[in-house]
């Protein structure tokens, strides 16, 4: 009987140069900030970002959704067609 | 209808449900297997969700007499519906009907789950009731802790590129490092100290536990607690009132026929496929399949799990794991957990289409280096652009192994 490999690798390996980077943490805290000032929301009015799809015909595959959720008021949703990592601060501007 | 708690040897008024999520690849399977070892969890029910046409996962869980498996093939977090709800009521019938009995539940979700509204169909205040069935769900069960598993060799490009898996350990209330055992040396363990310092910004109130430390019992992150998001911090409370919200709008995408809504939370670019094969299958052939798809696909390649059938040894079929550039090491069951004999491979993937992989695996088998090398550019224009380098290296290594 022939074994299949037994490869293992160091978490040095997961720190790959060439591997792409969508840096989506970071993009996140940068749309929570762009948002803030766009809409000069005060201090008390927090923001959320999330990414979700749509398989729905016309619908963008992916989009993002921001919630801005005054205090005491239904949360506002703000929709970009795309995902986290591609959002510009142009983009947030064309749909507040 | 009578709580199935009062059958066993539970003590609390509801039944404790915890979820176990990490990402693709992370060890939720292993994990679970290792607890349902546990004399004390005899009295399991245990729900496994998957992600894809093809469900193996169910079969890669050992399942006793007493405790349930239910595959659910779909993804519970893409469905605003009651789908946990709904799942759960039926365990809870079946216990009334003295089918079953149980005093905890575990949740396996898929790797690519987003916890927001699955977490938000189990507490109070999450999304509404939809009938008496949901209603009976609340009165019985509660929500009772969030573990998420963290594969140390894969977290950091995970968590750079895929938003869930910064949701999955935001909303946990117990961390768990996996597969520490393969950090020997001091700078590996330094990187380990680094990456605690990662999780702990995401999710500042959640104990980060090594799996392998000789002080952790797994036993002890099923141990009934009360999952408090307000713990768990500001960006889990929004997450979960932006869910809501987005639930509540979801006529804006129309079409609600059913209870499975349109919204998903994975991208176009995450595929989902399976290779199945009748016949059994060379090993060396295989290894070499594997060996070439992970050393080009890489970090795209997010999981492939499978059940070979090998050539040679029909009754004992190898289990077959590989997380983005790593394959593990396989492992070989004394028997096949059900009828189905045939090879199985899921794939999933980021930006990696389905034909040239099989194609790949076809003519791994047959050793036609030509349509191999086809398949390894295929491969290569479904990703991007960083990665072509590696596509273009693999078959110049193909036909150099295969021209000697």
């Amino acid at each position: 009987m022939v074994d299949f490999p037994r490869q293992t690798s160091p978490m040095k390996a997961s720190a790959n140069p060439i591997a792409p980077r969508r840096g989506v943490p970071e993009k996140t805290r940068q749309i929570k900030a762009w948002v803030k000032e766009i809409l000069e929301l005060e201090h008390d009015v927090a923001v959320s970002v999330t990414e979700l799809a749509c398989r729905d015909e016309g619908c963008p595959d992916v989009e993002t959704v921001v919630g801005v959720m005054h205090p005491g008021k239904p949360i506002q949703t703000l929709r970009v067609h795309l995902p986290i990592s591609e959002i510009t601060r142009d983009d947030l501007i064309e749909i507040s | 209808m009578e709580n199935p708690s009062t059958k066993s040897s539970a003590h609390r008024d509801k039944i404790p449900v915890f979820v176990l999520t990490g990402f693709l690849g992370s060890g939720k399977s292993t994990l679970l297997n290792h607890v349902l070892r546990q004399p004390n969890f005899s009295d399991t029910a245990v729900i496994i969700n998957e992600f894809g046409d093809v469900a193996l996962d169910h079969n890669l869980v050992r399942v006793g007499d007493t405790r349930i498996s239910r595959a659910t093939t779909g993804c519970l977090c893409c469905t605003l519906g009651s789908d946990v709800r709904s799942t759960l009521h039926e365990l809870l019938t079946m216990a009334d009907a003295g089918e079953i009995a149980f005093d905890r539940v575990i949740i396996e979700t898929t790797g690519l789950a987003d916890p927001a509204p699955v977490v938000n169909q189990l507490i109070p205040g999450g999304v509404a009731a939809f009938g008496l069935a949901d209603h009976i769900v609340a009165r019985n069960f509660e929500l009772a802790g969030i573990v998420t598993l963290v594969d140390i060799l894969t977290a950091e490009l995970t968590i750079e590129n895929q938003f869930e898996a910064s949701k999955q350990i935001a909303f946990a209330d117990r961390i768990v490092l996996t597969k520490t055992d393969l950090a020997r040396d001091p700078a590996t363990r330094k990187d380990i100290e680094r990456l605690r310092v990662q999780l702990a910004l995401l999710n500042p109130s959640a104990p980060i536990i090594d799996w392998r430390s000789d002080e952790t019992d797994p036993a002890e992150l099923f141990s009934p607690r009360r999952y408090r998001p307000t713990d768990l911090g500001d960006d889990v409370t929004s997450w979960l009132a932006l869910e809501t919200a987005i639930a509540a709008e979801a006529g804006y995408h129309g079409n609600q026929d059913n209870d499975k809504s349109r919204l998903t939370r994975h991208g176009a670019r995450i595929r989902t496929f399976a290779i199945v094969r009748e016949e059994p299958v060379d090993a060396v052939a295989f290894q070499h399949f594997m060996k070439l798809l992970t050393d080009s696909a890489g970090p795209s390649l997010l999981r492939v799990k499978g059940i070979v059938n090998v050539a040679g040894e029909p009754e004992r079929p190898r289990i077959v794991h590989a997380v983005q550039h790593v394959v593990y090491p396989h492992s070989v069951l004394e028997r096949w957990p059900d009828d189905d004999r045939r090879t199985r491979l899921v794939f999933i993937t980021d930006g990696v289409d389905p034909d040239p992989v099989k194609q790949l695996f076809e003519a791994s088998l047959k050793s036609r280096s030509t349509f191999a090398e086809q398949a390894l550019t295929m491969i290569k224009r479904g990703m991007t652009g960083v990665f072509r380098s590696g596509a273009i290296q693999m078959a110049r290594v193909w036909k150099s192994q295969t021209t000697r």
